[in-house]
Order: structure tokens, then C-alpha cells, then sequence
């Protein structure tokens, strides 16, 4: 059974992302997933690495006790889900904290043994990985600036996970002079991939989504 | 005498980092810059963009008031150096938050019509002194998403007549030789920035 953990950052109740992350969860049910959602505003994640913890950060597994749960579900998960707001073409620095406290070396990487080597991957019982986000500039635009945020989580994040691992992206653009059109038709966009995702056969209503 | 705004993202002041940025201060302050040094955790910067800060983020009567005073010295810099270590492939979550709190609409760009247009007109110059745990090889295979934001997205909204990235690569495996000759580079570039 897919055991699924959502991460979502959204500062705002009833946003765009929060309209995201039910279709994301209403199809990880439907497909009978095991899911687990970490709200980082509404549990107020702390985002910031102190000095304490970049101290002991090598000094594993001490160094989970600041953010013992979260890296309980990491570790849980098979299929990682991030729901966020672009902004300034990456991550909000709540949802940049968490990979900064979270990801840790022996939970997500493993630092290099002997001189020469580099870093290894430490993530591979994740073998799904899906991003939805939100951006306010262009499609256009964002990929003139190299979609850094995109890049950070299926790039960056993606390295930890097992290889070939399965990834979906999904952004709808604009955001600001969207139509509600165009975001029913990005949540229609954001169903199929989730299904994608979990490999789960796609609903009745979701066969009418109309082509990418 | 020009201004230099120096924004310091590392939480450790035993690192390479926190080196580089003393490199950086000392080297402009030795050029005849007057360095406005921001520490952001010394100084306790909240990173968390609220969720009335998101309803108010196009207005710009108000967007700037919860970060007046980093508004405020922003505007009076004619260069801005960002010295912080590359983690997860972007910033430490205190230096995205400067960008996502402090980088408004009304700040540093209007949005007139559906577009941008940059309207920071007194920053010139902008620099970034960086260390990346990742190889070369994999900051590039990953796409290098804290370069991209430095020389694409803020190069493109402030347009300033110099940018410089200055990076150290691959922390895990460096040398002091090495340790020493990134420090010398940095003070380098910034005795001619």
C-alpha cells in the first residue's frame, strides 16, 4: 500500500494551494493510500537551522531529536508530496527550513567516508515524488529564470530518492490574473498526475480532463 | 562614500562562511565602502512570510511595513553582497525568507499591466560569496537553482551594471590550502568590485 506524506506550506486558509492539496489527498484516498499531511504554517514550523543544530549536524542520530516526527515521516514514506506557492522562483523559506532541518546527514544523505568521495543519497525507500506548485510569473518567464525551485526539489531532493524514481511536476502560471477556468482545469491537471503517481487508474470524471 | 549592504546567512561563526563574510567586510571597508553588515540570525530575522503579508503582498501602500528597516537599508545601498552556504541546492530558509518578506512589489519591482519592471534604481552592484557541500559536477547536473536565482532572477529585476558569483565547491572534501585560497579570491573581487 502506497504510504504517502504531503508536505504543504500555504500561510493562507482557502488559497489556491489548499484547493491543491484536496484534490492531492481526496485521490491518494481514493486509490486507498496511507497518508500523512505535514501543514508546516498551521503546526508553525520553525524553519531556521541554529547554530546548535548545524553543531551536531554530523552527529547522527542525535541530530533527528530537534525534528524527531518529521523525520519520523520521512523515513515512513514511500511517496513524498510538496504543495507550495512559488515565490521569488523557489521554495518559502518555511518549506526551504524544512529541507534544511529535516533532510539530515543518516536520514537523507550520507556524508562522504574517506577524502575524495561525495555525498550519497539516503532516500531510497521513497520511490515516488510528486511537486505541485503555484507561481505568480509566466511560464515563459519562469523558465527563462531556470525554474530554481523546481529545480531544488526534483533535482536536488530528487538525487536522495531511489534511482529512477518516479516524479510528476505540475505548476499552473499566472496566478494573479488566473481565470477560474484555468484553475479547474490545473486541479483537473493535478488529479491525473497524482493518479500518475501512484500508479491508480484515473476516476470517471477525471477521464474528461482534456489533454496537457 | 558608497554603501555596501552585506546580508550574512550562516548560523556558525566558526565556518569558512562566516570567514568569507570577514574577508568581504573588511576588504570593502579597506576600499573606502561604508558596510551596513546584516547579520540575519545575529539580528533574529524572522523569514516567515504571515498570511496577512500574503493578502497584503501587491499592496504597496502597506506590502513593506512589517520589514520597514530592511526596506529602508536596502534602499539606501548602492551594492548588496549576499555571503551564505548553499544547502538542499538554495538558500538557508532565513536568507529565502529576506528575499520572499523584504524583495516587494513597490521595492524592488512594479507589476504594471501583468509586468515586471525593476524599480530599485540605487543598487549598482551585487555579489555573492557562497559555499556549496555539492561537487561542481552535481551543483551543475542539479541546474545550480541558487545561481540561477543570483545571476537570472535578481540580475534580471534590479539590472545592476555588476554581478559577481563566487562560489567554493565541494566543502566536504576541502583543504585549508584551498579554505585559504577561496578566502583570497574573495578578498580579491571585492577590493575591485
Amino acid at each position: 500500500m502506497t504510504r504517502a506524506l504531503v508536505v504543504y506550506c500555504h500561510p493562507q486558509e482557502g488559497s489556491f494551494a489548499a484547493a491543491v492539496r484536496k484534490v492531492v489527498v481526496s485521490r491518494l484516498r481514493a486509490a486507498q493510500s496511507e497518508i500523512r499531511v505535514r501543514d508546516l504554517y498551521a503546526e508553525g514550523f520553525q524553519p531556521l537551522l541554529t547554530q546548535a543544530e548545524w553543531s551536531g549536524y554530523l552527529d547522527a542520530p542525535a541530530n533527528r531529536a530537534p525534528v524527531e516526527s518529521h523525520v519520523a515521516d520521512l523515513e515512513w514514506c514511500d511517496t513524498l508530496i510538496f504543495i507550495y506557492p512559488t515565490w521569488w522562483y523557489g521554495l518559502p523559506a518555511m518549506l526551504k527550513g524544512w529541507l534544511d532541518r529535516v533532510l539530515l546527514p543518516d536520514v537523507a544523505f550520507l556524508m562522504p567516508k574517506a577524502a575524495g568521495e561525495t555525498i550519497r543519497p539516503g532516500l531510497h525507500h521513497i520511490t515516488r515524488m510528486g511537486v505541485f506548485t503555484t507561481c505568480g510569473a509566466s511560464w515563459w518567464l519562469t523558465r527563462l529564470v531556470g525554474a530554481p525551485g523546481r529545480r531544488t526539489l526534483m533535482r536536488g531532493v530528487g538525487f536522495l530518492l531511489k534511482p529512477r524514481a518516479k516524479k510528476v511536476f505540475a505548476a499552473t502560471y499566472l496566478m494573479d490574473s488566473a481565470t477560474p477556468e484555468a484553475l479547474a482545469r490545473h486541479l483537473q491537471r493535478v488529479a491525473a498526475k497524482t493518479d500518475r503517481l501512484i500508479g491508480a487508474s484515473a476516476a470517471p470524471e477525471m477521464e474528461r480532463a482534456p489533454a496537457e | 562614500m558608497p554603501r555596501a549592504l552585506v546580508l550574512f546567512a550562516h548560523p556558525v561563526p566558526e565556518s569558512l562562511g562566516a570567514a568569507a563574510h570577514d574577508v568581504v567586510v573588511e576588504a570593502l571597508q579597506t576600499r573606502g565602502w561604508e558596510v551596513d553588515d546584516c547579520d540575519l540570525n545575529a539580528e533574529r530575522f524572522d523569514p516567515v512570510m504571515t498570511a496577512q503579508e500574503r493578502r497584503n503582498y501587491h499592496d504597496t501602500a502597506i506590502n513593506a511595513a512589517p520589514v520597514q528597516p530592511y526596506v529602508d537599508r536596502l534602499r539606501s545601498a548602492d551594492a548588496v553582497v549576499f555571503c551564505f552556504p548553499v544547502w538542499n541546492f538554495g538558500y538557508p530558509a532565513i536568507l529565502k525568507g529576506w528575499f520572499d518578506r523584504v524583495m516587494l512589489p513597490g521595492v524592488v519591482f512594479t507589476i504594471a499591466h501583468g509586468k515586471l519592471a525593476p524599480c530599485l534604481d540605487n543598487v549598482r552592484k551585487i555579489a555573492a560569496v557562497t559555499t556549496y557541500g555539492s561537487t561542481p559536477w552535481r551543483a551543475f547536473l542539479a541546474g545550480d537553482p541558487p545561481k540561477r536565482l543570483l545571476k537570472r532572477a535578481v540580475w534580471g529585476t534590479v539590472r545592476p551594471d555588476k554581478i559577481r558569483y563566487i562560489a567554493q565547491y565541494d566543502m566536504n572534501n576541502i583543504t585549508p590550502d584551498r579554505c585559504e585560497a577561496f578566502l583570497a579570491r574573495v578578498r580579491k573581487e571585492m577590493e575591485v568590485f
